[in-house]
Order: C-alpha cells, then sequence, then structure tokens
C-alpha cells in the first residue's frame, strides 16, 4: 500500500497497519502484548499532531502521517558495510540494529565483560521493575511517534550494566536503515539501558542510512542508578531523503550524570526529542547538540528537561549552522519542580544563518516552581560576522577559507566535547565537509 | 617600497583623507600622528582594504604593483601588515590554528610547502618569545577575553608569523601600561630591518621614545600638515596639536 493518505484516513491506517502487525507477529513474545496494547490506545488518544500543536509547533508533520509507510522486515544485510561502520575502539563492543532489527550476528559485547548483561526486552519484561516503568512511561507519553514505536514493538534490547563497574571501551550502537526500493518503510528500534550504583558507562550511538525513503522511529530508554554516569555521543546521519524520529530518556538517580553530545546532519525531516528527568539530589545532565543543515535539511530538538529535586545541574548548547533551505528548531523548556531549591539550569542556543531562506526557530523556555534557583537561557541568531572576516582576510585567508574557518569553529566548539576520537573523525567528516564552499 | 599620490577615500559619501602624498621606501620608520578624527585610523584601513571605505582618487603603489587593485587577502600575501587599533575577537578560532593557517597560506603564495601542526608549533613558540606571551595563548580562541594588552601582543606576534614587507599598527600602543609598551616595543623592534619598513600611528609621543622614526607627519583635517624628524614628535608632545591645526587656517 502506498500512496498518500487523506487526514481522516491517517489514523485509520495505523490501527489496520497495527493489526495487521500483531497477526504477523502471532503469539511471540507474549510478554510484549501489553506494551503494544497500552501504546496504540495511547495513539488512538494523542492522534497525528495537527498543525498548530504545541509539541509540533516547529514540525510539519502533515507529509509524514500521510505516507503510507509498510513496516520494514528483516532483510540481507551488507555485512561489510557493517564492518566499516565499526569503530576500532568498539570492534568488542558494538550493538547493531538493522532496519529496528538487533543483530546478534554483527554484535559483539566480548569487551565489555560480565558486568553488561544483554536480554531481549520480551524476556526482561519478566522484571516486575521493567515492565512497571515501561507501562508507566506509556502512561504518560505525550509524543505520538514515541506511542508506536512501542505499539510496533517486534523485540528490543535491554542492557543492565553491574553496580560498580567501570567500562572503559566506549559501548557502539549502530541504527542502521537499508532504506527501501519499493514504497517507504519504518522502523522501530527499541533500547533500554540500566546503569547500577557507581556504574559507568560510554556509549556511542551512530544513526547511518544506507538507502532512501525510510522512516526511522527509535526509542532509547537510560535508566542511571545513584552515582552512576554515562557519557553519551551520537551522530544522526541518516541519508537526506528519509525520516528521523527519535526519543532518549533520561532517568537520573542521586549524584548521578548522563554527559552527552549530538551531531546532527539532519535529513528531510529529523526530529530529536529528549525527555530528561533529574529525579534526586546531586543529578548532572549536559546536553549539546551540533546541527549542520544544506540543501533541504530539517533537524529539530524538542526537549524537556524536568529538575525535580534539589541541587540538580543542567547544561544545555545546541549550535545550528544552516545553509540553503535548511531548517532547524530547538524547542527547549526546562522546568524546575517545587522544592527542587538550589537548581542550577542554563541553556544556550546559537545558530548560524547562512542563507536567506534558512531558517531556525528558537523556543527557549524556563518554567520555576522553586524560588531559589539559578537559571539562565539565551538565544542568538546570526549571519558571519563582517569585521571577523575582514580581520581574516589582513591575515592572507581568503574569502572562501575564512568562511569555512568561522562556520566550522562555530560548531567545532560543541563537537569538541565528543571524547571519542573516532566518533569525531567521523563526525568532522561528513558536517564539515558540508560546510566547505566547493562542496559540490 | 609603498608609493601614495594624492589618495582621497572616504566612508559613506563623507571625504576623510583628502589629497595624501607619502613615499615609503625600505628601512624606514615613519609616524603618523595628528588628533583624533585626522584620517590617520581611514588612511591604514584604506591602505589593507576596508570594505567600507572607498577611494575616489589617487594610486598607491606597493613594490611596484597597483595596491587599490588588490583583496585584502593579496595585499597580506604580498607583504602587508595591519595591527589593528581594535583586534576582533573570534571565539571558537584556536589562536594557533589560525596564526599556521596564516601562516601557510603565506608560504603557499610564495610557492612554497605548507608546514605541518608539529613544525609549526616550534616556529610559533620562539616567535612567542618575541613577545613575551604566554604559551596559554596559542590553545585560547582569537582574541577572546585576552585583556587589552594581551590583544596587541597577539597583533605583534601575528607580525612576526607573517613577516611582512611593510607593517602599520595602528595605535598599538594606546591601552598598554609602561611594561607592556616596552616589551612590544621592543618586539617590533627586532621584526624590522634594513628591508623592512614600519609605518606607526599614535596619538601620543611615548611609543616614539622606543621605536626611533626617520620621519614624523602630522595629520589634520585629512591632509599631511607638517613632515618632521622625531623631534617633531617632541615638540607636539610639549605643544600639542592646535599650533599646527590652527595655523593652517
Amino acid at each position: 500500500m502506498t500512496g498518500t493518505l487523506t487526514e481522516a484516513t491517517q489514523e485509520t491506517a495505523v490501527l489496520e497497519l497495527h493489526k495487521k502487525f500483531l497477526e504477523d507477529a502471532g503469539p511471540a513474545h507474549p510478554a510484549l502484548a501489553p506494551l503494544r496494547e497500552s501504546a496504540i490506545r495511547r495513539f488512538e488518544l494523542l492522534k497525528f499532531p495537527h498543525k498548530k500543536h504545541e509539541m509540533y509547533s516547529f514540525v510539519n508533520t502533515q507529509e509524514l502521517a500521510g505516507t503510507a509507510f509498510k513496516l520494514a522486515k528483516p532483510s540481507p544485510i551488507d555485512t561489510d558495510f557493517i564492518q566499516s561502520r565499526i569503530y576500532p575502539q568498539s570492534k568488542n563492543s558494538v550493538l547493531v540494529f538493522v532496519d529496528g532489527f538487533y543483530q546478534e550476528s554483527l554484535s559483539d559485547l566480548s569487551g565489555l565483560g560480565s558486568s553488561l548483561t544483554i536480554k531481549p526486552l520480551s524476556a526482561a519484561m519478566a522484571d516486575s521493575k521493567i515492565k512497571q516503568y515501561l507501562l508507566d512511561t506509556l502512561e504518560e507519553e505525550n509524543d505520538v511517534f514515541a506511542a508506536l514505536n512501542s505499539a510496533f514493538l517486534s523485540d528490543g534490547i535491554v542492557l543492565d550494566v553491574a553496580a560498580k563497574s567501570q567500562l572503559e571501551m566506549p559501548l557502539q550502537i549502530i541504527y542502521m536503515s537499508n532504506g527501501a526500493t519499493s514504497g517507504p518503510v519504518t522502523s522501530y528500534p527499541r533500547l533500554l539501558v540500566q546503569l547500577g550504583t557507581l556504574a559507568e558507562l560510554k556509549v556511542i550511538v551512530n544513526y547511518i542510512g544506507a538507502g532512501d525513503d525510510y522512516f526511522i522511529n527509535g526509542v532509547q530508554d537510560f535508566l542511571v542508578g545513584e552515582g552512576a554516569g554515562v557519557t553519551f555521543s551520537q551522530f544522526q546521519c541518516d541519508t537526506p531523503h528519509s525520516w528521523h524520529f527519535s526519543k532518549t530518556r533520561v532517568q537520573l538517580q542521586r549524584d548521578s550524570r548522563f554527559i552527552s553530545t549530538n551531531a546532527c546532519s539532519g535529513s528531510r525531516l529529523a526530529r530529536l526529542h529528549y525527555e530528561m528527568h533529574l529525579k534526586e539530589e546531586g543529578a548532572e545532565l549536559e546536553l549539546n547538540s551540533a546541527s549542520v543543515l544544506v540543501d533541504d535539511d530539517q533537524a529539530h530538538n524538542f526537549v524537556r528537561i524536568h529538575h525535580e529535586a534539589p541541587h540538580c545541574t543542567s547544561r544545555q548548547r545546541f549550535k545550528n549552522v544552516i545553509n540553503d533551505r535548511g531548517r532547524s528548531s530547538v524547542d527547549g523548556t526546562v522546568i524546575v519542580n517545587r522544592g527542587a531549591q538550589l537548581t542550577n539550569a542554563d541553556q544556550l542556543l546559537n545558530n548560524l544563518m547562512l542563507s536567506d531562506d534558512g531558517r531556525a526557530d528558537n523556543k527557549p523556555n524556563l518554567m520555576i516552581f522553586a524560588d531559589d534557583v539559578k537559571c539562565t537561557h539565551g538565544v542568538t541568531v546570526g549571519q558571519i560576522n563582517e569585521d571577523q572576516m575582514f580581520y581574516l582576510n589582513t591575515r592572507g585567508l581568503s574569502a572562501e577559507s575564512a568562511r569555512t574557518l568561522l562556520t566550522t569553529s562555530f560548531v567545532e566548539s560543541v563537537l569538541q566535547s565528543i571524547p571519542f576520537p573516532d566518533l569525531l573523525e567521523d563526525v568532522n567528516r561528513v558536517l564539515l565537509k558540508k560546510l566547505e564552499a566547493d562542496r559540490a | 617600497m609603498l608609493d601614495i599620490k594624492d589618495l582621497h577615500a572616504g566612508f559613506e559619501g563623507t571625504e576623510i583623507i583628502k589629497g595624501i602624498s607619502l613615499k615609503i621606501n625600505k628601512g624606514e620608520i615613519h609616524a603618523i600622528m595628528g588628533p583624533n578624527g585626522s584620517g590617520k585610523s581611514t588612511l591604514a584601513k584604506v591602505l589593507v582594504g576596508h570594505p567600507d571605505y572607498e577611494v575616489t582618487a589617487g594610486q598607491v603603489t606597493f613594490n611596484g604593483k597597483d595596491l587599490l587593485a588588490m583583496d585584502p587577502e593579496q595585499r597580506a600575501l604580498e607583504g602587508l601588515f595591519m595591527g589593528f587599533q581594535y583586534p576582533v575577537e573570534i571565539p571558537g578560532v584556536n589562536n594557533a590554528e589560525f596564526l599556521r593557517l596564516s601562516y601557510n597560506a603565506k608560504l603557499v603564495h610564495a610557492g612554497q610547502e605548507e608546514v605541518d601542526p608539529l613544525d609549526f608549533d616550534e616556529i610559533l613558540d620562539e616567535k612567542m618569545k618575541l613577545v613575551d606571551m604566554d604559551k596559554k595563548y596559542k590553545d585560547r580562541s582569537l582574541n577572546e577575553g585576552f585583556s587589552g594588552g594581551e590583544k596587541k601582543k597577539n597583533e605583534i606576534l601575528q607580525m612576526a608569523v607573517l613577516d611582512p614587507k611593510l607593517a602599520i599598527l595602528d595605535e598599538t600602543d594606546s591601552g598598554l601600561d609602561i611594561d607592556a609598551l616596552k616589551v612590544v616595543a621592543e618586539g617590533i623592534n627586532k621584526l624590522i630591518n634594513q628591508d623592512k619598513a614600519l609605518i606607526l600611528i599614535t596619538h601620543y609621543q611615548r611609543l616614539l621614545n622606543y621605536i626611533q622614526p626617520d620621519y614624523v607627519h602630522v595629520f589634520s583635517d585629512g591632509k599631511i600638515v607638517k613632515t618632521g624628524d622625531k623631534n617633531l614628535a617632541h615638540e607636539l608632545e610639549a605643544q600639542g596639536y592646535d599650533w599646527l591645526t590652527t595655523a593652517k587656517n
């Protein structure tokens, strides 16, 4: 089934697809049934966002909701392609998903030892804590696309990092999409990572596309235990003719940390949703992001940071470079709950516009229900500074190289916080290339 | 080396430089003094090719080439340098990386091989000693958060790296305390020789105690109203500019 759907039939089409999905899935993984059911009910309630939906102010999902997708099926895999994307330092600590399906034969966690355990989500549902967490988050899920991920869950992966284990080797997670040749397909990768008390984990996430016409709609949960820490770098590098929606949800317990940097190359429609909960005292969150958008690339960030306890810190830094007809948005709210005293929250959104046709929407927001907090936010939208250009010209740099230096340095200040050299090289190769004046 | 003939130039339709002729030979140091608004800085900006300034008449040749026909970067590559009165801060651009790009642009222009970051690091360390600059400034963003004195030292460091034939230093002494002034002046003295030339634009005579000019020109209302030797600077310090600027009326 391909073609365009009218608004009235969009939800019906999804419900029909879901019915078929359940039939095809049959009796496999009965443990996932309550999740799928709860999620599709949530979908029926939320429906696809209308044009003025407050969570989608800057993201036009009409075309996406109106596209008749098929579900991606496991298909032949270009093993060499995947192997070439595994960073040497993660050779023995890599998880591979292709079109939403976990690929055991391409994954290798031997380098992380016995302190990391991996289970299919269907098996992990036997753990009442995990089951309750997933059902609870669905009850509160207000992102209809994240709800769809659970509704169409074929299975997912749950990783457990044992208490007090410090995993030195970065875990690389590859979400690869093959794309489609006969009509658009959707995939629903799902990952949940739990860290025990004082555990430490380094994570590299790569979204990679090998074809066009796919819609990857992923959800990742990080449950970070007391005193534990996650160092997280993510590179969204889907193909320009794909749709990318992902939700990263983080729960931080006492004195835990989630330090993250995201590099975005955008796509025809990319939306990254971050739902961060600083649940107990002393939690620390860092959310850095750099996007480089050219041609018709779009990258939209939707951020909700919930300060739920005193003495927590959150820092956000977004830098977007927009050329041609590119579009970026950052819709970010920091919510400081009653009682979350001595919260420290910063948010800085910078945009560099290189063309007249680009667009950057910014909506920084603070909702503060405590009276002893330090919260700041700021937005800048600017162009290449002519004084800086002239200064560099007088030092012998040509207009092109001065422009490239100024634009790359703008995003590099965020990208430098990626602590993984292989990933950083990859990101620089792709994103900085997009900034070069002579790109074809 | 530099030959300015009856130069007229302005900004947004207002003429600021109203007919200046000046010849500078290699080995010479020229000081340009004068009250605020007399056109000193405008001359510097016109010579390095600031896009906001328009030349309405006159010619400038630099080592026999038509300077005014060149882009700012070409002028730099040909060996013209300006030390800015207010150096621009460029957050995110690493100082050492910027200096290396600049150094390499010059090498490529001269038909030579570029140097790699490691070799450049050694070159840079040597140059930094000239201006007594702490190595920590290599890893900082270009001029960002630098004190006034460090910014001016960084200008002289750039001069040292680019090794220009003619340097125009626009109020390099302003905002410097006497210790920093001495360091900067010593650095400049080490960088100039019989094959190079220097134009010092200054409001005060103080810098000229440390760098001895061969000629002192006094600007007023876009023209050179008097030219003399270094003693003229002392006279100006003692008597101010009024006796010159009113004398012409």
